[in-house]
């Protein structure tokens, strides 16, 4: 029974409730207390990892905590394997740096946005921690929930609009979920998925099919795939930079952690090879993939063409997903990590690079590689690792995705991923070239809005910065992040160790 | 154009009605598996929990995580209701409503709490608990808006007031949970503390303690929504 | 069969809302009837003609009905309070900024 893990959620939902208790008696008090608990998570990540090492090495990991002291299946667990160490690292370390960066970015006079953004944390650890199906829908709606007034922050017109839009699709694949929970319980009388696991093969392959269909039309919903994409690219452009950078950099990376627990571990893969559904999940990633990369050719505002650049290589990490070989796995989680760091490196530059220019266009970015060319040449840098160039991680990924399509035969998908790719290219060279003009006489600088205080200007570009660093390293040096990486692909593929661990502890 | 949209939604919802109908029809009629958890928790409640409500045993002791979940997501949406709308104006005050409107609720709020209070302390014993008294609770402020304006009910429980209570009962919660690790449990364990028998007001150990942190937590939100969703809409009323 | 045919029909009513409606707030009207079209599918499926699962003096537990729909129920039913409480203050915003509640305001739910 260990600890810590409870304490990955109970600690930011508690620093949560308390910033607006703290918040009636004294002012300074609240800003501490963001940055105290910030530490404290973090620190309780990193002490998993220390405690665990030789575990993690060795390839046996696993830690559980009964809620309530209650044996599963009575109770709800949670439990912690190599997959969700993954997730839940990324999570703390990206959380980590969104955090500071909004220290400097928004700033502190706004404190109801520090209580969503702990409440999102704890939400996002609780769904990557749990072994409960109807828990997972209850923080997947307390993750809706909590990042929609995030996306209508600016409150002007188009942030509502896209939060309408967001909230509409979003309630509506949960209830597709819930119906999915409410067929699992009518036909299994439990909601634990190690039980649900062992005991999903006794039922009719109809049924099977049935339930698997249900959550994967709740789970695409949620995530933006294509026929249910309409909404991303409002949503992801309409907030500010730093909300961006955690909605499409690290949210939808939550979506993938369930679309991979629920079809590998609790489902299993076979269900969805037996209904014909893997071919067609194939096919509609590859389109969504396609259509994301036209559609961001198409837009001339910098924060909708990031956006779409998310529809697009998400629909790309399903797709090669689905192909389920060892090197396709591996080649997903892959690009998971290398378009985290790069999509979060994007748009915390762009919101410094934002501040320069009267509106999001692209006519409007002139001239602002001169303000200040070290943010501008790291963007550069960032972009070319998103098209595909070394020895930017994602050049890594991309090439590990071509070799997973190539060796299984699915030449088509590999053309459509190096198409991709050109396109890419295009759209990302249109913004750099123009941001490289030389202006011509224009008006001096009075669009310096936001950052006019030193260390917030400070804080942005040093975090900034530190992403366009992490996508450099881990690029050069990836072969090292392969080890954990395997590990939670075997998690993914032996679904035996996951029921025995709980089971039957 | 439209009415080619018209048709394609149509097109889309009968397919769907038609799928979800073919596909529901073809499951058992009977609702019977044997490892299921009802067994256990139907043979097992009273004597595990105390309480004599089963639902409200699920709900806070078996599932108390859930419920943890849940209170967060109203609390979630309360921050982001206020986020969106709240303004630092004074709150301009409406009418109310006639007199004898206003006598009649005089005498009917205080009984209108006691029946609050009645269902969140009495969850384990009859069918209630936290989330339902808790709205009803909610319901008394909303009330005070309604019958005699919101200046009344801003004097009375100004919004400070609304979030310290609030904050309160989810601390509560958090810290009855807490304080099963202490005691060395896991996390929300069913601490059997002021025990006095089955069936009796005061017994199920930490569940009476949990509903009325919910209670609290559920009334102040509801509160605290209505008040900043009519901030803005007296303005005009206010020259009738 | 009865149960699942009038799911479908009050799950279909909803959607049907949310479609074709030109008032936002119908629309959040029709969400509402999706979900309770969910909640009352659950209970009457899961349905084992006993009685209410407390324990009032003479109940036998062999025959009870199911507990555990009821406490999902339960929280699915104030989630969906909450979202609808959040979607309501959205267009609560939204009618400040174009006076009117017609969903084609934010270009309708299916272009972009």
């Amino acid at each position: 029974m260990s600890i810590t893990l409870i304490l990955l959620i109970i600690v930011p939902l508690a620093t949560a409730i308390l910033i607006p208790f703290v918040d009636v008696f004294s002012n300074k008090a609240r800003k501490v207390l963001v940055g105290f608990s910030t530490v404290v998570e973090f620190s309780i990540g990193i002490f998993i990892i220390l405690t665990n090492f030789d575990k993690i090495i060795d390839n046996s990991f696993f830690l559980t905590y009964y809620l309530g002291g209650w044996i599963p299946p009575i109770g709800i667990t949670l439990s912690m394997d190599m997959l969700s160490l993954f997730f839940s690292t990324l999570i703390s370390i990206s959380l980590l740096l969104i955090v500071a960066y909004s220290i400097g970015f928004i700033g502190h006079h706004e404190g109801k946005y520090y209580v969503l953004l702990f409440l999102i944390w704890a939400a996002m650890h609780g769904i990557v921690l749990t072994g409960d199906i109807f828990n997972l829908d209850v923080f997947l709606e307390l993750l809706l929930i909590t990042s929609a007034p995030l996306v209508a922050f600016k409150r002007n017109r188009n942030g509502t609009e896209a939060a309408i839009k967001y909230m509409f699709y979003g309630t509506i694949g949960g209830l597709f979920v819930f119906i999915g929970v409410v067929l699992v319980y009518f036909n299994l009388g439990t909601l634990n998925f190690a039980h649900i696991s062992q005991n999903f093969g006794s039922l009719s392959l109809y049924i099977q099919k049935t339930i698997a269909f249900f959550f994967l039309i709740g789970i695409f919903i949620k995530m933006g795939i294509f026929p249910f994409h309409f909404w991303l690219s409002k949503a992801h452009s309409a907030c500010p930079s730093s909300i961006s950078a955690l909605l499409s950099g690290v949210i939808v990376k939550v979506y993938v952690y369930v679309f991979i627990r629920l079809f590998w571990n609790v489902i299993g893969f076979d269900v969805l090879v037996a209904a014909g559904l893997d071919h067609i999940i194939l096919v509609i990633a590859l389109i969504s993939s396609i259509i994301g990369h036209v559609m961001a050719l198409y837009e001339n505002d910098i924060k909708r063409t990031l956006a779409y650049s998310t529809v697009a290589n998400l629909g790309l990490i399903i797709a090669v997903l689905t192909i389920n070989t060892k090197l396709a796995l591996l080649a997903g989680l892959l690009h998971v990590l290398s378009h985290l760091l790069m999509k979060v490196s994007l748009f915390t530059a762009t919101g410094y690079i934002l501040q320069f220019t009267p509106s999001h266009k692209r006519e409007d970015i002139k001239g602002v590689a001169y303000k200040n060319m070290l943010i501008f040449v790291g963007f550069t840098i960032v972009a070319g690792g998103m098209i595909g160039l070394p020895p930017m991680i994602g050049f890594a990924s991309k090439w590990y995705i071509l070799k997973a399509f190539m060796t299984d035969g699915y030449h088509l998908a590999a053309i459509i991923v190096l198409i991709g790719s050109i396109f890419a290219f295009v759209y990302y060279i249109k913004y750099i070239i123009t941001g490289f003009k030389k202006m011509s006489l224009g008006p001096p600088d009075k669009f310096r809005l936001i950052l006019t205080v030193f260390y917030r200007e400070q804080v942005v570009t040093d975090i900034a910065l530190f992403f366009v660093i992490a996508v450099l390293i881990t690029g050069i040096f990836f072969k090292v992040i392969f080890g954990p990486i395997e590990g939670a692909v075997e998690v993914m593929q032996n679904s035996n160790f996951y029921i025995d661990y709980i089971l039957n502890i | 154009m439209s009415k080619a949209k018209n048709i394609f939604k149509i097109i889309i919802l009968s397919l769907l009605g038609i799928t979800l109908l073919v596909h529901f029809n073809k499951l058992p009629l009977q609702f019977e598996y044997a490892n299921s958890i009802y067994h256990h928790i139907t043979n097992n409640a009273v004597k595990e929990t105390g309480s004599l409500n089963f639902v409200t045993a699920i709900l806070y002791d078996y599932r108390a995580y859930d419920s943890l979940g849940e209170s967060t997501i109203i609390f979630g949406a309360v921050s982001g209701i206020v986020l969106l709308l709240s303004r630092k104006t004074l709150p301009v005050s409406s009418h109310g409503l006639s007199f004898i409107v206003k006598r009649t609720f005089g005498m009917l709020t205080p009984f209108i709490f006691l029946f609050g209070i009645y269902i969140i302390s009495h969850g384990h014993l009859s069918p209630g608990g936290g989330f339902q008294g808790g709205v009803i609770l909610g319901s008394i402020s909303i009330i005070f808006s309604i019958v005699y304006g919101s200046e009344f009910d801003y004097k009375r429980y100004s919004p400070t007031t609304k979030t310290l209570l609030e904050t309160s009962g989810a601390l509560l919660f958090i810290g009855l949970g807490l304080l099963g690790i202490v005691m060395g449990g896991n996390f929300l364990v069913n601490l059997k503390i002021l025990n006095s028998g089955v069936g009796s007001l005061i017994s199920a150990g930490s569940i009476p303690f949990i509903n009325i942190g919910i209670g609290f937590k559920i009334g102040a939100g509801l509160a605290i929504i209505f008040y900043s969703m009519i901030q803005k809409t007296f303005k005009e009323e206010v020259n009738l | 069969m009865i149960n699942n045919l009038v799911f479908v029909i009050l799950f279909l009513l909803g959607f049907y809302a949310i479609l074709v409606k030109k008032n936002l707030i119908k629309m959040v009207i029709g969400l509402n009837i999706m979900e309770g079209a969910i909640f009352y599918w659950f209970i009457s499926i899961t349905d084992r003609g006993g009685m209410i699962p407390i324990i009032n003096g003479t109940q036998v537990t062999s025959q009870m009905n199911d507990p555990v729909p009821q406490a999902l129920i339960l929280t699915g039913i104030v989630i969906g309070a909450s979202t609808s409480a959040f979607l309501l203050t959205l267009i609560i915003e939204l009618n400040k900024f174009t006076n009117s509640t017609n969903p084609d305001q934010i270009g309708g739910m299916i272009e972009d």
